[in-house]
């Protein structure tokens, strides 16, 4: 009996004990999951895109497509990747409509309904990274191939209004203009967009020049396209250069013809009969010395919070300051003491989203 | 030839601004409405040839015939409001607000707003302080130009249709609300970023949640917010859930995982789990011991 009760009461500990791993093992099997991310926290990783789970606001997350294929994203074949910002690359998706049947009248593939989307194409530069935004939000992005060309869809969209940017980055991290494009979507339908041709990046080799000496204009566009340096004074300067096969051009303009003062320039590209926009113009001193430019691979104007962005945090940090006083230099774009439309519309102009 | 030109020549001198400027429009010149109905007007940019991105004003009504009953931002090519349209004062609607990029096009809809004709009468539709701004990296200012919507509220049958009602099921679009900090606001806490649009009646509100808990995270309230938002929990410890709610009802609701999570001994919730296992394993317990003394 004594036995029996010794065992009863080992029994009972094992069983306590038992069930304490058994409800810490099965309910907390996702807690633990968490308390392992928060230790890749701590080396520095935030959980989110990159931990190969798709979470709010992600499409994909590495080698997970949840699920999903080319096909399912409007298109008829190809394979889709997931982007660095978790975002699906269709640039590898292949648009040809689904053949139907075989020869003698045979059957053939299905149809499938086209998703409602939009999709765009053109020409960026080799190898660079396209943006897309919606509504001025991130939207999708993609690489454009060796040639320079690239396609990216968004799907999965309401019908409506919409307002898409497209804007590239070059090599040296350097960003194009926002091309925008008002579409009015449409329920069960994929819009189109070709022909897009994206305006060469644009970068001086020196923030003042001495008068005479010449000054170096540089970026990147399309292999081998015609690029067209405009350069303001009294008079505007028009220079021309051919990218090379990577896309990269040079142009050296000599200041002798400038007078003292502030100078703008901007480049824009033209191969096979289609043109770009002019790039943004960017503006250098002509003076008495050479100083050099710092490379502007970090966006300055608009980037409140300095991570290179100039999207919706800095939108509501310059919100926040709107219409109060003694505004941070930070803040206030236009340095004239207040946060007004103007700041808003500085910060419009360099948004990256 | 030279007579077509010399023609132009001297409207462009004498009316320079309307032919070359940006204009704000309306549906229509003249809206006539019978008495006691609701109509609605929409409110238009044309940028002409140039690239506009950020645009405000104030919309001027007269409050004697029209009584203001809604506004409609939904499919609006304004994308960041940096104030909502809303009435200010009773005759008054106030909005400014930018288009990243810029607008190039011949009708974008600002927003539409729909009116009681209250009485009889004759009024107009103005607006003051009209502001855009060319998308130049400077705010330089565009020229624009605005004409006056007449408004003739009689008691006439019209046998004009009703106001056509819209039918908005969609919920509003998918977003990514963002966490960040920063000394220029909040005193360098912790806030929340959100924005969506919605493609029908336009965005109603936002809520917010910040729970701890992961199964009793049902449970706090859904509280109204704006962004930026200061977050609760400046450990970053909560789970967040932003619900952005249409002017029709239909809901979005996007998660944000905590950037700290408990661990697991610091959930309550765990620990209510493991107590209630205890006690079902003491209660079998009991029950077989009763069991075995039986026998």
């Amino acid at each position: 009996m004594r036995c029996n009760a010794i065992f009863t009461k080992t029994a009972f500990f094992r069983l306590i004990l038992g069930l304490a791993i058994f409800s810490s093992a099965s309910f907390f099997a996702p807690q633990f999951a968490f308390a392992v991310s928060g230790t890749v926290d701590i080396s520095g990783t935030v959980p989110g895109c990159g931990d190969g789970v798709i979470q709010s606001g992600e499409e994909c997350d590495g080698s997970n497509l949840n699920g999903k294929s080319c096909s399912t994203q409007g298109f008829s074949g190809g394979t889709l990747s997931c982007n660095s910002n978790c975002a699906f690359n269709t640039s590898q998706c292949t648009s040809a409509p689904s053949s139907g049947g075989g020869g003698g009248g045979g059957g053939g593939g299905g149809y499938t309904a086209p998703a409602t989307g939009v999709t765009f194409s053109g020409r960026a530069y080799p190898k660079s990274t396209i943006t897309v935004l919606k509504d001025a939000q991130i939207a999708a992005t993609t690489v454009a191939d060796a040639n320079a060309n690239f396609s990216v869809s968004v799907t999965g969209i309401s019908s409506g209004n919409y307002i898409f940017s497209v804007y590239s980055e070059d090599g040296k991290g350097i960003r194009s203009s926002l091309l925008t494009f008002p579409v009015s979507v449409t329920s069960g339908a994929t819009t189109n967009i070709g022909g897009v041709f994206i305006a060469p990046t644009i970068a001086v080799d020196k923030s003042e020049v001495k008068r005479g000496d010449n000054i170096a204009i540089f970026g990147q566009s399309v292999p081998s396209g015609e690029i067209t340096i405009a350069v303001s004074s009294e008079e505007e300067f028009f220079g021309k250069t051919a990218a090379d096969p990577n896309g990269a051009y040079l142009y050296n303009f000599d200041t002798t013809q400038l007078d003292m003062g502030q100078h703008f320039t901007k480049s824009k590209a033209a191969k096979e009969g289609a043109i770009s926009s002019f790039s943004k113009a960017i503006s250098f001193l002509v003076g008495t010395k050479n100083i050099a430019a710092e490379l502007s691979r970090v966006v300055t104007k608009g980037d409140m919070n300095n991570d290179r962005r100039v999207n919706l945090v800095d939108f509501s940090i310059a919100a926040y300051w709107y219409k109060r006083s003694s505004p941070p230099a930070s803040v206030d774009l236009n340095g004239d003491g207040k946060v007004d439309l103007i700041d808003f519309s500085i910060m419009a102009f360099y948004w990256t989203g | 030839m030279k007579k077509v030109l010399f023609i132009f020549l001297s409207i462009a001198f004498l009316f320079p601004y309307h032919l070359f400027a940006a204009e704000i429009f309306y549906d229509a010149d003249t809206r006539k409405v019978k008495a006691n109905t609701e109509f609605e007007v929409g409110v238009f940019l044309n940028a002409e040839s140039e690239n506009i991105n950020a645009i405000e004003g104030i919309l001027r009504f007269p409050a004697d015939i029209l009584e203001f009953k809604e506004l409609n931002d939904g499919n609006s090519i304004v994308n960041f409001w940096v104030e909502r349209p809303s009435r200010r004062v009773e005759n008054e609607i106030i909005f400014s607000g930018i288009t990243p990029g810029g607008f190039v096009g011949k009708r974008g809809l600002i927003f539409r707003i729909t009116f009681l004709a209250k009485n009889e009468g004759n009024g107009k539709l103005e607006m003051q302080n009209i502001k855009a701004l060319l998308n130049d990296g400077n705010g330089t200012a565009a020229d624009i130009s605005v004409s006056p919507l007449k408004i003739i509220i009689t008691s006439q049958d019209l046998s004009l249709p009703p106001k056509k009602e819209t039918k908005d099921q969609e919920p509003p679009e998918s977003f990514k609300p963002e966490i960040a900090r920063d000394p220029a606001i909040f005193d360098g806490k912790w806030f929340l970023v959100f924005a969506t649009q919605d493609k029908g009646l336009g965005i109603g509100r936002y809520e917010i949640k910040e729970t701890r808990s992961r199964i009793f995270g049902l449970f706090p309230k859904w509280i109204s917010a704006e962004s930026p938002y200061a977050l609760r929990d400046q450990k970053l410890k909560s789970y967040i859930f932003v619900k952005a709610v249409d002017k029709a009802g239909n809901v979005r609701i996007e998660k944000i995982l905590p950037r700290n999570p408990l661990r697991w001994y610091e959930n309550y919730e765990n620990w209510i789990i493991i107590i209630l296992g205890l006690v079902i394993a003491y209660a079998i317990k009991k029950f077989l011991w009763k069991r075995h003394l039986k026998k």
